[in-house]
């Protein structure tokens, strides 16, 4: 326990500490503009009573399961599906894999600026080319009912290579005896990667699915560039919302409180996640 | 570090060259006898502010300031919304980052009042430090008045009083359909309908800060933000004349704007007027005076006009900024060399001069003979419009922009306008709602009711 206490002290300063002090300050009315407030814990609780009175927070916290189940499953499936067709080794499909990467690894901000210029109805060759073949497209970004998809396309856009390497990786550790069995059995396609590789790859997937999720609730970065949380509040998701509350308005307790929450629901979702991802580790043992 | 080695012996030195030599150092030239005499070289200044045609020419000049005195300049201009939340956080901190910062219009209450600026009076008032002939007096009282506290303490000397216009880029195809310039809402919708498309041209844009352009139509139409501002902060969102108004800045934009209409921030408003792209629109003074610099397609056939009156009146937006010293800098008087450099006549008259600046605060240059033909556009005569506007200030219609919780309503007030004109909700639905949500931010916020 001794030879540990040095992990358990850095941990302690790189985590538990910001942790505990975002949870202080969450039982504060902390506003920057007065100082006084800064230590006054007269009211711990109100916060967290008035988040459940907020309309906007509720709001935001469902733009935000929106958010996140839509970009989940879209980079489940888009991940999976680039990552089936990819599961040989030619150099087509060598310089393919390599070729999906590439939006993983662009900063956000450059993301954003891409498909900001894709969004924008004036220059975006995008548009152009659908009104040009007669299929105009509404602006997507100012279009309450099209935000937030917009949002979601391009964060799948840009994570979907994440699965995809994942389960080409478990793809590659499936050992060759099952599918040369089922193969000689006849199994058709489908029956092959529903009973054959699925179970393989099912834990890779949770794997993924638990990264995106947690990574989804941190979505921002496209958030602020592409719609600034608009049209109205329409992508105002719940970490966007505290960024407002804190960095517009200074109201940085109650801001702490919006995010003493998200790291709650990331905590029990990620605990969720696990323990139906040990469910899964154990199916195909 | 810097501060402390400028103290006594610098600073009797900076003084001593400000008054035996001002004319060099305003001028931004230094002569060779004076290239001695920098007490502050080899500082370097954090400075910041919001992109603004003012703050693209500083850029332009700095060089100058650098070698007349030795101090060198990390310069940065973000947009408007990212300068503010940057500026409000430095701020908050009380930190030494940045030593010159802008102090935005909207957030002078906040920002003055909770001390996180530097009195300047010490400063204006040292003759060692500012010369008599600098003459802050000569700046216009109107900018110069929300930048005090209430003890009447100076925090900022500004550099633009900016009010709000109307603009056609392309006034020929008004004239075509045998219109002026809108005078009333009433002749501003007419002309919309009548020009829209014309040439495939929209006709009509604001940009998407709602909270600053919306305000002239909402006041026109007889409503406010609050119920009687600073004294009564009880927000009056949801009124009737403030839906009226909503629907009647709506209606302009859905019907005859670009499409994406309230994805146009100010940077891409003003382009779509340098480039004809979009034919009226109201917007700030400074950014609709480049319509002359070279490169715009509209120099020919551009004309301005005051702000239309709705049937209470007229309610243009006006609002300066200025330069203040942020309380944790550590390099002050350094930092007061540059503000009093980039404020100088001498620099003021040269931007006016060379880039065509024409929202100055300094009353001399205003009157100066000479300066209506420099700022005229396609002959029409900027100061003219610009002190016309600037007249309209005496109706203290102004008041609910500096009053510390605006930032929550005019965040409410963009929102609102922003799910109406995208067709998310009614006025009247939207309105109600960033009135109870105006409610309880400016209760969060401290206030009472």
């Amino acid at each position: 326990m001794l030879g540990l206490a040095p992990a358990l002290i850095v941990l302690a300063a790189i985590t538990i500490a910001p942790a505990g002090y975002l949870f202080l300050t969450s039982l504060t009315p902390l506003n920057l503009t007065m100082p006084g407030t800064a230590w006054d814990f007269s009211g711990p609780h109100y916060n967290y009573l008035d988040l459940w009175e907020d309309e906007r927070f509720l709001r935001s916290a469902w733009f935000q399961a929106h958010l996140s189940v839509a970009t989940v499953a879209l980079q489940l499936l888009g991940g999976l599906g680039a990552a089936l067709l990819l599961n040989r080794d030619t150099p087509i499909r060598r310089f393919g894999r390599s070729a999906l990467l590439v939006p993983m690894v662009l900063p956000p901000i450059a993301v954003g600026i891409l498909w900001r210029v894709m969004y924008t109805v004036d220059i975006s060759p995008f548009h152009r080319f659908m009104a040009w073949i007669g299929l105009p497209v509404p602006p997507l970004t100012t279009d309450p009912d099209f935000a937030l998809w917009a949002i979601v396309l391009v964060d799948s856009w840009e994570w979907f290579p994440f699965t995809m390497l994942l389960v080409l990786a478990a793809l590659q550790m499936i050992p060759e005896s099952p599918i040369e069995a089922a193969r000689i059995d006849g199994a058709n396609g489908w029956q092959m990667f529903r009973y054959v590789l699925f179970p393989y790859i099912a834990p890779t997937l949770v794997v993924c699915a638990l990264f995106r999720l947690i990574d989804s609730i941190k979505a921002f970065p496209l958030i602020y560039v592409l719609t600034s949380g608009g049209p109205g509040d329409a992508t105002t998701v719940t970490n966007y919302y505290a960024f407002v509350q804190a960095f517009n308005f200074s109201l940085w307790g109650y801001a702490s409180a919006i995010a003493t929450l998200m790291v709650a629901t990331i905590f029990v979702i990620s605990w969720i996640i696990d323990r139906l991802g040990g469910n899964s580790d154990g199916r195909h043992d | 570090m810097d501060g402390k080695a400028a103290t006594r012996r610098g600073v009797l030195q900076a003084g001593a060259a400000a008054a035996t030599a001002p004319a060099w150092l305003l001028a931004g030239k230094a002569p060779a006898y004076a290239q001695a005499a920098k007490p502050f070289a080899g500082t370097t200044l954090n400075i910041s502010c919001w992109a603004s045609p003012y703050a693209r020419f500083i850029g332009e000049y700095l060089p100058e300031f650098t070698e007349a005195t030795g101090i060198r300049v990390t310069y940065d201009t973000p947009g408007f919304p990212i300068y503010n939340q940057r500026a409000d956080l430095e701020l908050s901190t009380k930190g030494s980052a940045y030593d010159v910062l802008n102090i935005t219009f909207i957030f002078t209450s906040r920002w003055i009042g909770a001390g996180w600026f530097t009195p300047l009076d010490e400063f204006l008032n040292d003759r060692n430090r500012t010369p008599a002939d600098w003459d802050f007096a000569d700046f216009l009282e109107g900018s110069v008045r929300p930048m005090k506290d209430r003890q009447g303490r100076i925090y900022g000397a500004p550099w633009v009083a900016d009010v709000l216009c109307g603009g056609s880029g392309r006034f020929d195809v008004l004239r075509q359909q045998g219109l002026g310039m809108p005078d009333t809402f009433a002749e501003l919708e007419r002309a919309m309908a009548a020009i829209h498309m014309k040439d495939d041209i929209p006709a009509f844009i604001v940009e998407n800060h709602y909270g600053w352009v919306f305000i002239p139509f909402l006041q026109g139409f007889g409503g406010n933000v609050f119920r009687n501002p600073p004294d009564d902060l009880f927000p009056t969102l949801d009124s009737a004349e403030a839906v009226e108004a909503a629907e009647f800045l709506a209606k302009l934009l859905r019907q005859y704007g670009p499409p994406q209409a309230i994805g146009y921030n100010v940077d891409q408003t003003t382009l779509a007027f340098r480039t004809g792209r979009v034919n009226y629109q109201v917007n700030n003074h400074a950014f609709l005076v480049p319509a002359s610099e070279p490169g715009s397609r509209v120099r020919g056939t551009a004309n301005f006009s005051l702000i239309p009156a709705g049937p209470k009146g007229r309610f243009p937006g006006i609002a300066s900024h200025a330069w203040g010293i942020p309380v944790g800098s550590r390099r002050k008087p350094a930092a007061w060399e540059f503000i009093k450099w980039s404020l100088s006549k001498e620099l003021m008259n040269r931007m006016v001069n060379e880039k065509g600046y024409a929202a100055v605060t300094r009353a001399s240059i205003l009157n100066a003979p000479g300066f209506r033909e420099r700022t005229m556009v396609n002959g029409f005569d900027m100061t003219q419009l610009y002190i016309d506007t600037l007249a309209l200030a005496a109706q203290g219609h102004m008041r609910y922009r500096t009053v510390h919780v605006y930032p929550q309503a005019n965040a409410q007030i963009t929102q609102a306008l922003e799910r109406i004109i995208s067709g998310q909700m009614g006025a009247r639905e939207s309105l109600r709602q960033a009135q109870q949500n105006t409610i309880q931010d400016l209760r969060r916020a401290g206030i009472r009711f």
